[in-house]
């Protein structure tokens, strides 16, 4: 049963991160709905332990890449070395070939080794000496980033913000959290301790059942409604794109699917909304200040 | 206030310097407050609420100064401007910027009060939009929209508003005659054919490119050369002017006349030019309907009231015709000469009557003497002293047609035959655009009548017998090349033909403004409407078509916003009146809000009907959004039956 299968690794994901049951729903909706997620934060907040959390629960497997300004295209995809006994070059796999990557402060990379991330995002496959290899199934990129007004940072270019399905905020705990989180076990330890709650196949079975969450021609209205205010308000330099609103859509339905919803509504898609677009719009400078998103969706009525 | 100021702006050429100085010194002091924080005139008395009163008190008695008193268009509009500008300054809250802007669009209405020709209307136009412009930006506390943004938005606005102006304008029933009289558009005092003639002043009017009058031939137009428009007649000479018979008899009586030859029916936009007579193509076969006119004894066509608004006149002329072939007392006035003038002049007619006594013999003499001696055309002849005519046949030789005119008409009348001198104008030229036969000040001309008996008054004109030109092509071919063009321009050829087209255009242009939204008045109306099919157009049928339109017009809208109405569905109509129950019940739902969280919202003040209200949500949220497992009746049931019942 989906539900049942949700609502535990719900609670096992609780259990290590407290108090962060927004941002953990909408990690979880992120990669049920086979998106890579962008978790943009300060350091220390929690961001490697709820994509190792997600990874283990999920019983997927787990590789973690530290971005470093030095880092190459080859530390991520891999090398091909020829093999004397077989007179071939054969692949050797760099971390890249794993389900679940944490893609650390992926903005300190230089803009050349995050375009290697690219293919790989989109296509779920690398090509290495025109050789094209299949990367494992299901395939995830959990890529962290610091807020970009730090020293050393390559802000990521638009066409690979676009890339991400969302972006999450973690921020500080409250305080019975932190106190929960200062009196209890040791988090890395908790970690460890985590078993699988779903295998990879009862994984594909919830992928499907997102895809499968009914929508209804009036939740399509309100969608393009959404698309059409983006591109039309001029409060935005450039409105969404269609991909973004397939995201938007993928991302409902898989919000949907946690709230045991039997079909999309408005409310999931508002959910979800702020997560899915706001690292797509770039603003117009005179309207940065204000909550955005809050104004976009009072100024769609719902059809 | 850039609407004000330029709104304004045209007045400051027809009010006292002294207004415009107050008006942009008023300006100057907002636009100074505005942006190095000036201090403004306060409430409370202060200095410089006492400077403002002062200038409003000055403002007064500079007003008084002026006009007099405050009455009567002038003072009324400089009064106008001098309060909106102390306003300005004055301006201190919305309702102050309300007043402002609304003044602003009555100056925009005052401006034609002086002048409605088509730049005036474009500028009014303008200054409308930016008007609207801030009414708009008044309105919008958000300041949502950019300055470009106001001014597309009062522009779409304007433009929607078309549709009624037309309307309005052409089933508003016209008065006839402008309120008060305007726009003059200061035409008094402009120069035309006068009522006299003095040798020398028809010549300034040839120098004169404005337009006399416009004409449209309904068929055929007349060769040039029989374009003679009739105008006032001269009879009696002092010896150097020329003037007109101004006895009862001649400007009452009906000429004794007939006509025949080819017959030419056309229509005259007479410029105003603030004189009673009208100009027909010689000779016209009866005096036209409007204005109200008659013929004088000597076939000039007079109006009741002076020409000072522009006028149509239809008309309709023959190439032939026969004037007064009979006797009467009135002819001996075309032989009056003044006494022991003109005595070499007398003396040369003498010779000639004492060999022919024939008329029309004395006339040839008279014509081949201008032909045969060293007589020329020019624009620019000597200025003659003393005995003008003498001095003119015998001596200079030089000049145009009125020293022709009044010489012929002088040896004439000492030769025994009756003469007179016809002012008017002669030729005009056809905008190609349009096809009005455009005729201007530089083409006035005078020529001669001449008694015959039995055949009556017949015309000649001496001026052909020395510039068969002028007669046939027209006046421009006597001017000098280049005449007319400005300055720069009149080197090259192809700036030259240039500037005739553009200057042909702008006629044609202003010529369809002054014949179709300026010329609107009754009897235009009346026409079009009758064309439009109301067979009787009073103010009662206009009125009840004026309705129609309207009625027409918010049909056409309401058709318009019906077929755009947003749709809805039946559901959504369903859990809409839901909506409005919960609303009527204080429950107001945003119309960002889904179901779910507005069923939450509802539970939160009405938490003992949750199983209600979950279950009408849920029967919706199946309907609207799922998969419509449900059907329709229990949900319309289920909101039928639902009530905001207050908790016990």
């Amino acid at each position: 049963m989906p539900h049942n299968d949700i609502e535990h690794i719900l609670n096992a994901i609780n259990a290590v991160i407290v108090g962060k049951n927004k941002p953990v729903k909408l990690a979880l909706s992120c990669l049920l709905a086979g998106g890579h997620l962008l978790i943009e934060d300060l350091p220390g907040v929690g961001k490697t332990t709820l994509a190792h959390t997600l990874a283990k629960t999920l019983g997927l497997s787990f590789q973690r890449i530290q971005f470093t300004s030095d880092m190459l295209p080859a530390d991520i995809l891999g090398v091909a070395i020829f093999n004397r006994d077989t007179q071939e070059f054969s692949l050797h796999k760099g971390p890249i070939f794993t389900q679940l990557i944490l893609a650390d402060e992926v903005n300190r990379a230089t803009p050349r080794t995050q375009s290697a991330l690219l293919e790989a995002m989109e296509e779920h496959q690398i090509t290495i000496e025109n050789q094209t290899y299949d990367l494992p199934e299901p395939f995830f990129i959990i890529a962290t980033q610091n807020p970009s007004n730090q020293i050393g940072t390559f802000p990521l270019p638009e066409s690979q913000l676009d890339r991400f399905l969302m972006r999450i905020e973690l921020g500080y705990p409250n305080a019975q959290a932190e106190r929960d989180l200062l009196l209890g076990q040791d988090r890395r330890q908790l970690v460890h301790d985590l078993t699988a709650v779903i295998n990879s196949d009862q994984l594909n079975v919830l992928q499907d059942a997102v895809s499968k969450v009914h929508v209804s021609s009036a939740l399509i209205d309100y969608i393009q409604k959404i698309l059409a205010y983006t591109r039309d308000s001029g409060q935005f330099v450039y409105g969404l794109s269609p991909r973004a609103g397939i995201a938007l859509l993928r991302a409902a339905q898989a919000w949907a699917l946690i709230a045991q919803h039997q079909q999309v509504l408005p409310e999931d898609v508002q959910a979800v909304l702020p997560n899915v677009i706001a690292h797509r719009l770039p603003l117009r400078a005179q309207n940065a200040t204000s909550d955005f998103i809050t104004d976009l969706i009072n100024a769609i009525a719902i059809p | 206030m850039a609407g004000l100021s330029l709104g304004a702006l045209p007045h400051f050429i027809y009010q006292p310097i002294w207004v415009a100085i107050i008006f942009i010194a008023m300006i100057f002091w907002r636009i100074m407050a505005i942006r190095h924080f000036w201090p403004l005139p306060t409430k409370q008395i202060s200095s410089f609420k006492l400077i403002h009163l002062a200038i409003a008190g000055i403002a007064f008695v500079l007003l008084f100064i002026s006009y007099g008193n405050l009455i009567g268009r002038d003072a009324g509009v400089a009064l106008l401007t001098v309060m909106l500008s102390l306003k300005v300054v004055e301006i201190r809250n919305h309702r102050d910027y309300y007043i402002s802007c609304f003044l602003g669009y009555f100056l925009v209405v005052t401006n034609f009060f002086y002048s409605q020709n088509i730049p005036t209307a474009l500028l009014m136009f303008i200054v409308v939009i930016i008007m609207t412009a801030s009414l708009i930006s008044l309105n919008d506390s958000k300041k949502s929209l950019s300055n470009k943004g106001l001014i597309k938005l009062a522009s779409s606005m304007l433009l929607q508003a078309i549709p009624l102006m037309l309307l309005l304008f052409v089933l508003f029933p016209r008065i006839a005659g402008p309120l008060w009289g305007l726009p003059q558009d200061a035409h008094s005092g402009k120069s035309g054919i006068d009522d006299s003639m003095t040798l020398g002043k028809i010549s300034q009017l040839i120098l004169s490119d404005e337009i006399a009058f416009r004409v449209r031939f309904k068929d055929q137009i007349p060769a040039q050369s029989q374009l003679y428009w009739r105008g006032p007649v001269l009879w009696q000479t002092d010896g150097i002017t020329w003037t007109e018979l101004n006895k009862r008899h001649v400007m009452s009586h009906r000429p004794d006349f007939t006509t025949s030859g080819n017959e030419y029916a056309y229509t005259i936009t007479l410029e105003p030019h603030n004189k009673r007579w009208l100009f027909a193509l010689d000779f016209p076969s009866e005096p036209p309907l409007t204005p109200a006119s008659h013929y004088t004894y000597d076939g000039q066509l007079r109006s009741i009231k002076p020409i000072n608004q522009r006028q149509q006149i239809r008309l309709r002329s023959y190439s032939q015709f026969s004037l007064n072939p009979k006797q009467d007392d009135v002819i001996n006035n075309a032989l009056q000469l003044p006494d022991k003038l003109h005595p070499r002049t007398r003396q040369l007619a003498q010779t000639w009557q004492q060999q022919s006594s024939q008329p029309t013999e004395l006339i040839n003499k008279a014509l081949a003497y201008f032909n045969q001696n060293d007589f020329y055309y020019t624009l620019t002849p000597p200025v003659l002293t003393g005995d003008t005519i003498d001095r003119f046949l015998f001596e200079s030789r030089r000049g145009f047609c009125e020293h022709y005119a009044a010489s012929f008409t002088v040896l004439m009348r000492a030769a025994g035959v009756p003469a007179r001198i016809v002012t008017g104008y002669l030729g005009g030229e056809i905008n190609p655009v349009d096809g009005f036969l455009v005729v201007r000040q530089r083409d006035a001309h005078a020529w001669v009548e001449v008694w015959l008996e039995d055949q009556g008054w017949i015309r000649i004109d001496p001026t052909s017998a020395v510039s068969p030109q002028r007669i046939d092509q027209g006046i421009s071919t006597i001017m000098p090349e280049g005449f007319n063009t400005p300055l720069l321009m009149a080197s090259s050829r192809q700036l030259i033909d240039l500037w005739h087209t553009i200057r042909t255009n702008w006629d044609a242009l202003d010529n369809a403004w002054n014949q179709w939204i300026l010329a609107y008045g009754p009897e235009l109306q009346k026409e079009v409407l009758q064309k439009l099919g109301m067979t009787k157009p009073d103010w009662q049928t206009m009125a009840l078509w004026l309705a129609m339109g309207f009625v027409l017009v918010s049909l056409l809208i309401s058709f318009y916003l019906f077929y755009h109405r947003p749709r809805y569905d039946p559901v959504s109509q369903l859990y809409s009146t839901f909506c409005k129950k919960a609303a009527r019940a204080g429950c107001v739902r945003p119309k960002q809000q889904g179901p779910l969280d507005f069923a939450r919202a509802l539970k939160q003040g009405y938490p003992h009907l949750s199983q209600q209200i979950d279950h009408i949500t849920e029967l919706y949220i199946n309907l609207h959004f799922g998969k419509q497992t449900v059907s329709m009746s229990d949900l319309r049931f289920a909101i039928k039956q639902f009530k905001f019942t207050p908790s016990n």
